[in-house]
């Protein structure tokens, strides 16, 4: 099983260890990773901003780069919904015929790393072992763009050690939203205030998602209150096993 | 509002922008309060219905379909419409824009020598300011929806399209019912307040011979006209006076009489969490001897039709103002509907109100929004929100595309240069670079960041940050040992 | 002033030049909402009542030939003596020992002062508990359903159906005037808390004449027959 790596621009940036994690996990299933050099953005954060033109080419690259490539796994909910949900619309606007039929063969073939490893891989249990006890944050491309639904709760409850708490309110939105996050910092604020209640009243040491952004978000209010939590991105509870822990 | 009211300008012309005007909202904690509450509640209400419903989203499909196939044809349906009121005795005016639908209104109640009017709950008649223009013109009107009676008496403004009155608690009505209606024997019980309204509203509703209403349908086929409520102020209204005035916004038209079956189904599960409103109502131009005998239609435009022209805003127009969208909204939930600067506030207002300033105003409403899609999952005609909010942010930078000025928008330039960092790979790794310098003065020994200057401050006004790694993911992966690939990638 | 007449050109105009832009496809029908009810005769009518019940409504059933003593009972209980009552509603209805004002331009002031109003029905609907005027001559003009504080309405069980759909189906053709009553007058206005009976009438009692044979398939379509 071959698959290429599309890291996102943020992690690859401030989260390289979620990309390692990946990396080690999937090799350890017996997949044959690569990885673009020329690879960058998606675009998601231009089209949601409303610099379409920019998103689109960013977009136009991105199909451009993985034309070729039998599979894309990106371990990022919202750059997928970004691809799943928005390249059509670009490219049925700003693009050609010829890119516009790119666009849909590559579709099918990109995938969040939750689907990856569920409907690629065929696998719930990765051989994965994380005694601690674990919070799970639905972020919102995850629940309602790509409908991942029970997938990472089947991946999760495969985990050894792994002790799953439920959080409440879990279909509402944390307050990161990409730029909204900077461009209304109250309400955002307010709402990251109400999901803190809600995961710190789990009692659980870790708050999980299959999204970096979300956890961006909700893990610098956790440092900045010196709160016992941390976040931490599903692959690298994934990736852990008992000679493999994760790194502190 | 007691001492903590301040003055809500609900005109999107004017009213600040929504960070500024989300701010001294946030500070309110009773009113976040109120409107969790409230909001809770119908959630609940609407969610139980929801799952008894098992052709749920066959009858937001068909909804959906309908108003898409009205909007579709919505002259012809409108012409129909006005022939067959007319023909049932009902006169059929037609309002390009806010101050023609005043003066119509005006006209008319001048002819009748109207001092007072008696009114149902309309967002519509909020959005043309007639209650100003009225009183101006010596035409007492007299809101009858308990909400907004407590609003009117309390010279307040709406916060929420179906429940407006939702950040009053009950003392506050208490003090404006003591203070406007001369109640000063009441208590803060809400049946005791209620009950006051229905005697004050009463003798309203016996007397005053003329009734301005909205209307939740108009159906092409018969020329009929619908209204959904709870109380009943509603029916006084649309019975009792000799002269009623329905106005109506162009996009309120259905085709047929029968299609009330999937919208009456969807309504009031999403609205109020009911399998139907206590009260709808039905009724077509003039019947002799059964309620008003001098009715008029008042059609508005105001700019909704321009909403028409352009494919990923139309569905904007299939709004049937159930609010379940400001039920679900986080951010609502956060800031209640003051802080949309629009009688219509929450993700429908984000969408309806720039676009009825025709983008000349409200630019900060369409990113009012995390875009977490909440709202397209309740929305009973199935907007897709998300969709338009990320069309009209489009529509805001093209505007911004062209100002002079633009080179000082932090924001916009950040934005621009960071499409050129994405361009390439060599870029981006070299703007990795950069940025780890940059932000290495604010990094402190265990790799967080606390706070940040400029834009960045916004971030770390309530949270840290993550410094930037020394290594990115993609020199880790370059330094790897390497496994040729049998294709002969450079992996 | 702008003429009426123009400003109808022009919105007319812009909505024709609007939809010319227009590409989107045809939108579809076919959603599959549930038309027919599913449930029997019997469990359709226990759910009518269940549904009226919900929401305060006082519900008393009967046979076809008790209508007029079940009225009998059903008035002498609530205290109440003088009466409103539709012109075409059936002579024996309007039982003695009331003070009834048989509506033939009734004023405001008559009905306000009266304690009650009788009037027939022309469908109810089980699944919101719907019961539906069409404000025939035994249903009475609007207003002597609106203004009376108590409300008791004759319902025969060939006039309920379960889904709205079906109601839509007994329309033969659309009525001129309407009101679907499901629930007492009520409003949430006041922090949430829910308050009955704002402005309409505030009890509601419907009397349920079982008049199906259950042995015989029926024939819902009997126009506003009360």
């Amino acid at each position: 099983m071959r698959a290429s790596l599309f890291i996102t621009c943020y992690n690859d940036t401030l989260f390289p260890e979620t990309g390692r994690a990946v990396v080690r996990l999937l090799e350890r299933l017996g997949v044959t990773l690569d990885f673009h050099p020329q690879q960058t953005c998606c675009g998601q954060m231009h089209a949601n901003t409303g610099f379409r033109a920019e998103a689109f080419s960013q977009a136009k690259r991105f199909v451009r780069l993985y034309r070729d490539t039998e599979t894309v796994v990106i371990p990022s909910t919202s750059c997928v919904a970004m691809i799943r949900d928005q390249y059509p619309g670009l490219f049925e606007e700003l693009g050609n015929e010829e890119s516009r039929k790119d666009l849909l063969a590559l579709l099918p073939r990109v995938l969040e790393l939750s689907e990856f490893l569920i409907d690629k891989l065929g696998m719930d249990d990765v051989g994965a072992y994380f005694p601690h006890r674990v919070t799970y944050h639905a972020s919102c491309h995850g629940l309602r763009g790509l409908h991942v639904g029970d997938r990472p709760f089947r991946l999760l409850s495969k985990v050894r050690g792994l002790e799953l708490v439920a959080l409440d309110n879990l279909d509402r939105c944390c307050g990161f939203g990409g730029t909204f996050s900077i461009k209304n910092a109250e309400v955002s604020s307010a709402m990251l205030s109400a999901k803190l209640r809600d995961m710190l009243s789990t009692g659980a040491e870790f708050c999980t998602a299959l999204d970096n952004s979300c956890l961006m978000h909700l893990g610098g209010a956790l440092h900045r209150q010196f709160a016992a939590m941390r976040t931490v991105h599903m692959a690298e509870i994934l990736a852990c096993t008992e000679s493999a822990e994760l790194p502190a | 509002m007691s001492a903590e009211h301040h003055s809500v300008v609900l005109d999107p012309r004017i009213a600040p922008p929504f960070p500024a005007a989300a701010l001294p909202i946030l500070r309110n904690s009773q009113l976040r309060k109120n409107v969790a509450h409230a909001t809770d509640v119908i959630q609940a209400k609407r969610a139980r219905l929801v799952a008894e419903k098992t052709d749920w989203q066959e009858l937001r499909s068909a909804a959906a379909a309908i108003k898409n196939e009205t909007l579709a044809h919505l002259d012809h349906y409108l012409a129909e419409f006005e022939a067959n009121c007319t023909a049932a005795g009902g006169h059929v005016h037609w309002a390009a824009d806010a101050a023609e639908a005043r003066q119509i209104i005006l006209q008319i109640l001048r002819a009748e020598n109207a001092t007072e009017v008696i009114k149902i709950k309309t967002m519509t008649s909020a959005e043309i300011e007639l209650n100003p223009a009225l009183e101006a013109a010596g035409i007492h009107a007299v809101e009858t929806d308990l909400a907004e009676l407590i609003l009117q008496l309390g010279d307040d403004q709406p916060s929420h399209i179906v429940a407006p009155a939702l950040h009053v608690n009950r003392s506050q009505v208490r003090e404006i019912f003591a203070r406007r209606m001369g109640r000063t024997d009441l208590s803060d019980d809400p049946e005791a307040l209620t009950a006051a309204a229905r005697s004050y509203l009463r003798k309203k509703f016996l007397s005053v011979d003329a009734a301005i209403s909205g209307a939740n349908f108009l159906v092409a086929e018969t020329g009929a006209v619908t209204i959904v409520e709870s109380e009943g102020n509603g029916r006084m209204c649309l019975t009792l006076p000799r002269t009623l005035i329905a106005l109506a916004g162009i996009e309120k038209v259905i085709p047929r009489f029968r299609d009330l079956e999937v919208f009456l189904q969807v309504l009031a599960r999403s609205a109020t969490g009911e399998r139907m409103n206590p009260y709808s109502s039905l009724w077509t131009g003039v019947t002799p001897g059964d309620g008003p005998q001098n009715f008029h239609v008042v059609l508005l435009d105001n700019g909704r039709s321009p909403i028409l022209a352009r494919p990923v805003e139309r569905q904007t127009l299939r709004c049937i103002r159930c609010a379940a969208c400001q039920n679900t909204c986080p951010v609502y939930r956060q800031t209640g509907g003051h802080a949309y600067g629009s009688v219509y506030g929450g993700p429908i207002g984000a969408i309806l109100t720039p676009q009825l300033m025709r983008m000349e105003h409200a630019q900060s409403l369409p990113y009012a929004s995390s875009l977490c899609a909440a709202c397209y999952e309740v929305c009973p005609v199935k907007i897709n929100i998300p969709e338009v909010l990320i069309d009209l942010r489009a529509q805001v930078i093209d505007q911004e595309r062209s100002k002079t000025d633009r080179a000082f928008d932090l924001m916009y330039v950040a934005m621009r240069v960071a499409n050129g960092i994405f361009a390439s790979a060599a870029r981006f790794r070299l703007a990795q670079r950069l940025g780890r310098i940059a932000l290495w003065p604010f990094t402190r020994k265990d790799g967080w960041i606390h706070a940040l200057p400029s834009l960045g401050a916004r971030w770390t006004m309530t949270r840290d940050l993550r410094g930037i790694p020394r290594e990115s993911f993609r020199a880790w992966w370059a330094a790897r040992p390497k496994v040729e690939s049998r294709s002969g990638e450079k992996s | 002033m702008t003429p009426a007449a123009s400003s109808r050109d022009i919105i007319l105009g812009r909505i024709r030049n609007a939809a010319a832009a227009d590409s989107a496809p045809a939108p579809d029908h076919s959603a599959a909402y549930i038309r027919r009810g599913q449930l029997h005769r019997p469990a359709c009518l226990d759910l009518m009542i269940e549904r009226l019940r919900e929401y305060n409504a006082d519900v008393v059933e009967c046979g076809p030939a008790e209508i007029v003593s079940s009225i009998e009972e059903v008035l002498r209980l609530s205290g109440r003596h003088t009466i409103v009552a539709p012109p075409g509603l059936p002579g024996a209805w309007r039982v003695p020992g009331f003070t009834w004002r048989i509506d033939d331009s009734l004023t405001y002031s008559d009905i306000e002062t009266s304690d009650a109003v009788v009037t027939a029905s022309f469908a109810g609907v089980a699944d919101s508990g719907t019961i539906v005027l069409h404000h025939s001559s035994a249903e009475g003009r609007r207003v002597l359903t609106l203004l009376p504080d108590w409300h008791l309405c004759i319902l025969r069980a060939s006039q309920v159906v379960e889904t709205l759909p079906e109601y839509f189906d007994r329309c033969l053709q659309p009525p001129a005037l309407a009101t679907y009553i499901s629930g007492p007058s009520a409003t949430a206005d006041i922090e949430m808390t829910r308050i009955k009976g704002v402005h309409g009438p505030r009890f509601l009692h419907v009397l349920l004449v079982h008049d199906e044979d259950s042995s015989q398939p029926q024939d819902y379509r009997k126009g506003d027959h009360p």
